[in-house]
């Protein structure tokens, strides 16, 4: 019983930590792509709340938490309400799984405890995809109970583009999984370890999984909803797709997944591809005891470098029309994928590690 | 030449070429849009903003009530009841001079009609209201619109013409408009 509550309290101040730090990242997003997309079009970006405008997510914020919440009239009001929390819980969850640190465990009062990740199941790749197919149906209802034919375009589009591009994200990872021999993350980032040379995205045998990075990447910002892939929320097509009719916290909701989304996106990229924790060098990692100071460090600096390329791409390109995005998705991602899957296979039986 | 071509669409060449050109922009960050409610960029010397009535350096307005600036609005924004200055008969006057600046589109042919320049044009634009009838200006908020933007104001039309004997008046009683 002690050591159960031990457990617990162990685990529940983790989760906060976990989701305050996630939470905290959404709205430090909001500002920075604000600002990245403004710096990048020659225009400043947010400058009046505060200095430099760092205090407009908390404008923002309480902007929307004391905005008025409309349901329109002819909405089903169930499946309005719960649409939003479908979206964004599971865009939380996901980060259960994620390593931020080394695989240390520590004994608390007798308790085994893993600091660095939450929850280390040895099926945290297909935990997370099954949680994002998840979010797909929020994004379906939402479009659908709104009653308005905006946002039922938009649901419509997002349910297409999920299905056609999660394949390719699921593909895009067999590559890794085969080379590592696990699905737990933490298996993963560990069997990257050592210099950038022996990360997935660069190790030289048996085949590097660049191609699968690339492919990862691109159907993942189309998983996001992110441009240039964002036709569910087409802004000039659409008026903001399927959270068209959504205002106040709602909507609120309906951002911060997106938000969070692209975090987790940039996460699971930093630890399948790009050696998580581990630093590019093997002298940059800290020895012994201050390991977690330089796996955190290097953890949010891949991060963050994902996070300032997915802004980078919605400054460079525009939207694509929906038969290009559908053609692109299942005539030139998913052929590359299997190739990379047949011959990471291959490569792999033949160079045993 | 064409497996040059199909190198660089395997590697999406131009939309690397097109993420080169975001990032130069981005680490060369020079803005080009001003902060504008406290920056406000300098408006040529011609702009055509809010309409006023002016004065002359004596505090008299100079409108005499000829109704040509009426006539050549093609938006039908002015209105003007003239009447005769009193005990003058051979001049005359605005009493009263209406502008419904909702439906003025600012082409200036009022300005370009008024014998007398009694209207201006001021580099004013930011007149955004949260009431429509508060566009519909009456004499006294135009002349106070013309007093703030042309400080600088004439002389009488009769000290300005070289012959001043022309309006047949002397220099020392030159009569006053009363109102």
């Amino acid at each position: 019983m002690f050591e159960t509550s031990i457990k617990l309290a162990l685990t529940l101040s983790q989760i906060g930590v976990v989701m305050g730090v996630v939470l905290l990242t959404v709205a430090v997003l909001t500002l920075l792509e604000r600002k990245v997309l403004s710096w990048m079009q020659d225009r400043m970006g947010p400058m009046e709340v505060g200095p430099y405008g760092v205090l407009q997510p908390v404008a923002d914020g309480l902007k929307l938490f004391f905005k008025e919440d409309i349901i329109p009239a002819g909405a089903n009001k169930i499946m309005f309400s719960l649409a939003p929390i479908i979206v964004l819980v599971p865009a939380l969850i996901g980060f259960a799984v994620i390593p931020f640190g080394p695989n240390w465990t520590i004994d608390v009062l007798g308790v085994e405890f893993k600091p660095f990740v939450i929850s280390d199941i040895n099926i945290g790749v297909l935990y997370i995809l099954a949680f994002a197919s998840i979010g797909a149906y929020g994004v379906i209802l939402g479009g659908w109970a709104s009653n308005s034919k905006y946002s039922l375009l938009g649901g419509l589009r997002s349910a297409a583009q999920l299905i056609s591009y999660e394949l390719n994200v699921g593909l895009a990872i067999v590559g890794v999984l085969l080379l590592a021999g696990s699905l737990s993350l933490v298996k993963i980032t560990e069997a990257q370890a050592g210099g950038f040379w022996n990360w997935f995205a660069f190790d030289p045998l048996p085949f590097p999984q660049f191609i699968a990075f690339v492919v990862f990447l691109i159907a993942s910002v189309a998983e996001t909803n992110r441009l240039p892939f964002d036709l569910p929320e087409a802004e000039s097509e659409l008026v903001a797709g399927f959270f068209t009719e959504y205002s106040g916290m709602r909507f609120a909701f309906f951002f911060m997944a997106e938000y969070a989304n692209m975090i987790l996106v940039s996460c699971m990229s930093t630890v399948l591809f790009f050696g998580g924790w581990h630093a590019p060098l093997p002298f940059l990692q800290a020895p012994g005891m201050f390991a977690w100071v330089t796996g955190i460090f290097w953890f949010t600096v891949k991060v963050y470098f994902f996070l300032f390329l997915f802004f980078w791409i919605r400054a460079t390109l525009p939207r694509l029309r929906y038969d290009q995005l559908m053609r692109f998705g299942w005539k030139v991602l998913l052929p590359i994928a299997l190739g990379n899957v047949v011959v990471t296979s291959l490569l792999a039986y033949i160079f045993p590690n | 030449m064409k497996l040059k071509k199909w190198i660089q669409s395997l590697i999406f060449y131009e939309i690397l070429l097109g993420m080169k050109e975001t990032l130069k922009h981005f680490l060369k960050y020079r803005p080009i849009t001003l902060e504008y409610p406290h920056v406000k960029k300098p408006l040529p010397e011609n702009y055509r903003g809010m309409l006023g009535l002016l004065r002359y350096d004596d505090d008299t307005e100079k409108c005499v009530g000829c109704d040509l600036c009426e006539a050549a609005c093609p938006s039908r924004v002015i209105r003007v009841v003239s009447a005769e200055v009193p005990g003058e008969p051979t001049k005359r006057f605005a009493k009263e001079y209406y502008m419904d600046m909702t439906r003025c589109l600012f082409c200036g042919l009022c300005v370009e009609a008024c014998p007398v320049d009694a209207l201006g044009m001021s580099q004013e634009f930011e007149w955004a209201v949260y009431d429509k009838r508060n566009l519909h200006l009456n004499k006294e908020q135009l002349l106070a619109i013309g007093d703030r933007a042309f400080p600088e104001r004439e002389k009488r039309l009769e000290f300005q013409h070289p012959n001043v004997a022309y309006f047949n008046v002397s220099f020392k009683d030159i009569p006053e408009k009363e109102f």
